[in-house]
C-alpha cells in the first residue's frame, strides 16, 4: 500500500505537485494518469525517497521508504528505463542491484528469464534498444520479488508483444496481491490494464476513481436507440436532463435516462424497440475531457503528447 | 474496460523467487554491490592498467638514463626512492580520474536513481565506494611500486647502489606513496559527488593536485605566510608521505617552508579527503537525487 497526505513538492516558486492525498491499495491495478509536467514522475520520485518533498509525507507499507531495512524487497521500481550505467552489462547491473541486499545469481537469472533478456545479459547496456532498457529496468523493478511495483511508463518503446506481455504481468501481480502503481500516457493500454486511476493535472489530483466511474461519470452515459417511432419514444422518457438527439443513420442518442427506463415505458406502451445500447465512450475521451479543464496546459500538453 | 479483459496470471511463479529469507541491506553487502560495480567497468580496468603501465615504465626510463644524471656515491634510500616512485605523479590524475568518475558516471548515466532507490539512506554508498575504491587503488598502487623497484633493482645493482626493501624508511616511504594513490581516488569521489559531473570534478581535482602547488610559489611572492602553507597542500603533504624523514641535526629548526614528516604528511591528506567527503555526503543527503 501506498499512501500520500498532503505531499508537496515545489522547485523554486514552481509548484509540480500540490499537496495531494491519495492511497493506492493492494490486489489491483492503479493507474497513474496526466499530462507531461503534471506531476507525475516528481509524485513517484518522492514514494521511493528520491525527491524530498518540500510539505507532507509519503508511505510505503506504513513506512516512509528511507526507512525500510530491505528497499528493494518492499518496493520495486522502474522511473526511467536508462537509468542503468551504460558501460556495464546487464547482468552484472542486476547483479549489483542484488548484492545490497544478498540476492543472488539464481535470482538475477530468473528475473533475466522472466524478462526475455537471456540473448542480452552479456551485452553492455550502451547497445540496447528502448525495448531491452524497459525490459531490463522491469527485471531489476522484479529482483527483490517485492510486494509494491511502481512503474513509470513501463510500455514505452515496446513492441506490440512486449506491451501485451506487461499488460499480463502487471495483471498477474496484482492477482497475486501485490500493490501496482502504473503511469503511461497510452490510454487504451491504461484502460485494459488499470483498476483503478488516478488522474494529476498541474499538481492536483483531478480524479482517483475506479477506471469505469471514471469514464462514465466525465463522458456520461448514453444510449443509443433506434425505434420505429423516435417522436413517441421521446415523449414517453421525457423529463428533467433528459436529451434526445436524432443521428444520421435514423436512431437517436439519449442521455441522462436508464436504458431500463426506455425498454420499460417501451414496453408498456407498445413501441418496438430495435437497438438499445449503452455508449460509454473511451477513456481516452475521458481523459482529454478531464485534462482540459487545466486551460493553461491544454497547448503544452497537446504538443508534448504529439511529439 | 478492465472488468471486460482477462487477467491470466503469468506462468511464472513470482512467489518460489530464490531470495533468501534474510535478504535485506547490510553494510558489507553495500561494499560487494559497490566492487561488482567498480571492477564490471572497463574504464577501471583501463585506469588502473594505466598506473601500472606508466609507473613501472616511467621508473625504469629514469633508471636506464641516471647515470647522465649524476649517480650517488653508494647506495641511497632517497635516490632510490626518488626513481621508484617517480609514477606516483602521473598515477595520482589517473587515480583522480577514476575517483570522479565512480560516481559521476552514476549521474550522467541515471544509475544514481537506481543506487540511491537500492540504499535509500545513501551515506553506506559513499561510505562503501570510499572503502572499495581506497583498496583497490591503494593496492594497485603498491604493486606499481614494486613492480617499479623490482624492475629497477638489476639497474641500481650493476651500479652498486642498489637498495633493498629492508632499508631503513625504504618500504614505509613506498606504502606511504600507495597509500597517497589511493586516498587520492576517495578525496576525487568526493569532489565528483559534490560536483555531480565528470568535467567539473575532474578539473576542481586536478587545480587542487597540479594546480595549487604551480600558482603557489608564485602568490608567495605577493603573500609571504603562502609559504608556511605550502608543505600543507594535498600534493606537497602526499610527497612528505613517501619520503623518508629528514635527518635534522639535534635541536635544529627546519627551515620554512620544509617538507612535512611522512605521518603528518599522512594525517594532512586525510584531512583533504575526509573534508572532501564531508562534502560530498551533505550533498548526497540534502539534496534530490
Amino acid at each position: 500500500m501506498i499512501h500520500a497526505r498532503g505531499l508537496t513538492k515545489r522547485y523554486g516558486t514552481r509548484t509540480a505537485v500540490d499537496g495531494i492525498d491519495f492511497t493506492v491499495e493492494p490486489g489491483r491495478v492503479t493507474g497513474f494518469l496526466g499530462p507531461n509536467g503534471a506531476g507525475k514522475s516528481t509524485t513517484m520520485r518522492m514514494i521511493v525517497g528520491l525527491d524530498r518533498p518540500t510539505a507532507g509525507t509519503v508511505t510505503v507499507g506504513g513506512h516512509p521508504y528511507r526507512s525500510s531495512a530491505a528497499p528493494l524487497r518492499e518496493v520495486g521500481v522502474l522511473l526511467d528505463a536508462k537509468a542503468v550505467h551504460s558501460g556495464r552489462t546487464a547482468y552484472k547491473h542486476l547483479l549489483a542491484m542484488g548484492a545490497t541486499h544478498g540476492i543472488g545469481k539464481e535470482r538475477v537469472r530468473e528475473v533475466i528469464g522472466m524478462t526475455g533478456l537471456e540473448s542480452v545479459a552479456g551485452k553492455r547496456v550502451k547497445g540496447f534498444s528502448l525495448g531491452m532498457g524497459q525490459r531490463l529496468g522491469i527485471a531489476a523493478a522484479l529482483l527483490g520479488d517485492p510486494g509494491i511495483l511502481i512503474l513509470d511508463e513501463p510500455v514505452n518503446g515496446l513492441d506490440p508483444e512486449g506491451v501485451r506481455w506487461v499488460r499480463t504481468l502487471v495483471r498477474g501481480l496484482a492477482a497475486e496481491g501485490r500493490t501496482v502503481l502504473l503511469s503511461s500516457h497510452l490510454m487504451s493500454e491504461m484502460a485494459q490494464t488499470a483498476d483503478q486511476l488516478i488522474v494529476l493535472g498541474r499538481g492536483r489530483i483531478l480524479e482517483d476513481a475506479p477506471v469505469g466511474d471514471v469514464i462514465s461519470r466525465t463522458n456520461g452515459t448514453t444510449v443509443r436507440v433506434r425505434t420505429n417511432d423516435l417522436g413517441r419514444l421521446a415523449a414517453l422518457v421525457a423529463g428533467d436532463g433528459v436529451t434526445v438527439n436524432r443521428e444520421a443513420d435514423g436512431s437517436a442518442t439519449l442521455s441522462g435516462v436508464t436504458p431500463e427506463r426506455i425498454g420499460d415505458s417501451a414496453a408498456a406502451a407498445g413501441l418496438p424497440i430495435y437497438e438499445l445500447t449503452v455508449v460509454s465512450g473511451s477513456l481516452e475521451d475521458a481523459y482529454l475531457t478531464l485534462t482540459a479543464d487545466e486551460v493553461e496546459y491544454r497547448s503544452t500538453a497537446a504538443e508534448e503528447i504529439a511529439r | 474496460m478492465s472488468a471486460a479483459t482477462t487477467h491470466r496470471v503469468p506462468t511464472h511463479a513470482l512467489t518460489t523467487a530464490h531470495i533468501a529469507p534474510d535478504a535485506r541491506l547490510t553494510f558489507p553487502r553495500i561494499l560487494r554491490s559497490e566492487w561488482i560495480k567498480l571492477t564490471s567497468l572497463r574504464s577501471t580496468a583501463w585506469s588502473l592498467a594505466m598506473i601500472v603501465l606508466t609507473g613501472v615504465g616511467l621508473s625504469l626510463l629514469l633508471a636506464a638514463t641516471m647515470d647522465s644524471a649524476g649517480l650517488p656515491d653508494g647506495p641511497s634510500v632517497g635516490f632510490a626512492l626518488s626513481t621508484v616512485t617517480l609514477g606516483v605523479m602521473f598515477g595520482q590524475i589517473i587515480a583522480a580520474v577514476l575517483g570522479v568518475l565512480a560516481i559521476s558516471g552514476e549521474y550522467s548515466t541515471g544509475m544514481i536513481h537506481s543506487t540511491l532507490t537500492a540504499v535509500p539512506t545513501r551515506l553506506p554508498v559513499l561510505a562503501a565506494k570510499s572503502v572499495v575504491l581506497f583498496a583497490l587503488v591503494t593496492l594497485v598502487g603498491l604493486a606499481t611500486l614494486l613492480g617499479s623497484w623490482a624492475g629497477t633493482y638489476p639497474m641500481f645493482a650493476a651500479e652498486g647502489i642498489a637498495v633493498g626493501l629492508t632499508e631503513p624508511g625504504f618500504l614505509l616511504a613506498v606504502l606511504g606513496a600507495a597509500v597517497y594513490l589511493g586516498l587520492t581516488a576517495v578525496f576525487a569521489l568526493g569532489i565528483g559527488t559534490v560536483l555531480r559531473s565528470a568535467a567539473g570534478g575532474v578539473a576542481t581535482v586536478l587545480g587542487v593536485i597540479l594546480g595549487l602547488p604551480l600558482f603557489l610559489p608564485l602568490a608567495a611572492l605577493a603573500f609571504d605566510w603562502v609559504v608556511d602553507v605550502a608543505p600543507y597542500l594535498f600534493t606537497s603533504a602526499g610527497e612528505s608521505m613517501a619520503s623518508i624523514p629528514a635527518d635534522l641535526p639535534a635541536g635544529a629548526e627546519a627551515e620554512r617552508g620544509a617538507p612535512l614528516a611522512p605521518w603528518l604528511g599522512g594525517v594532512v591528506v586525510l584531512v583533504w579527503t575526509g573534508v572532501s567527503l564531508a562534502l560530498a555526503g551533505l550533498s548526497l543527503r540534502r539534496r534530490d537525487a
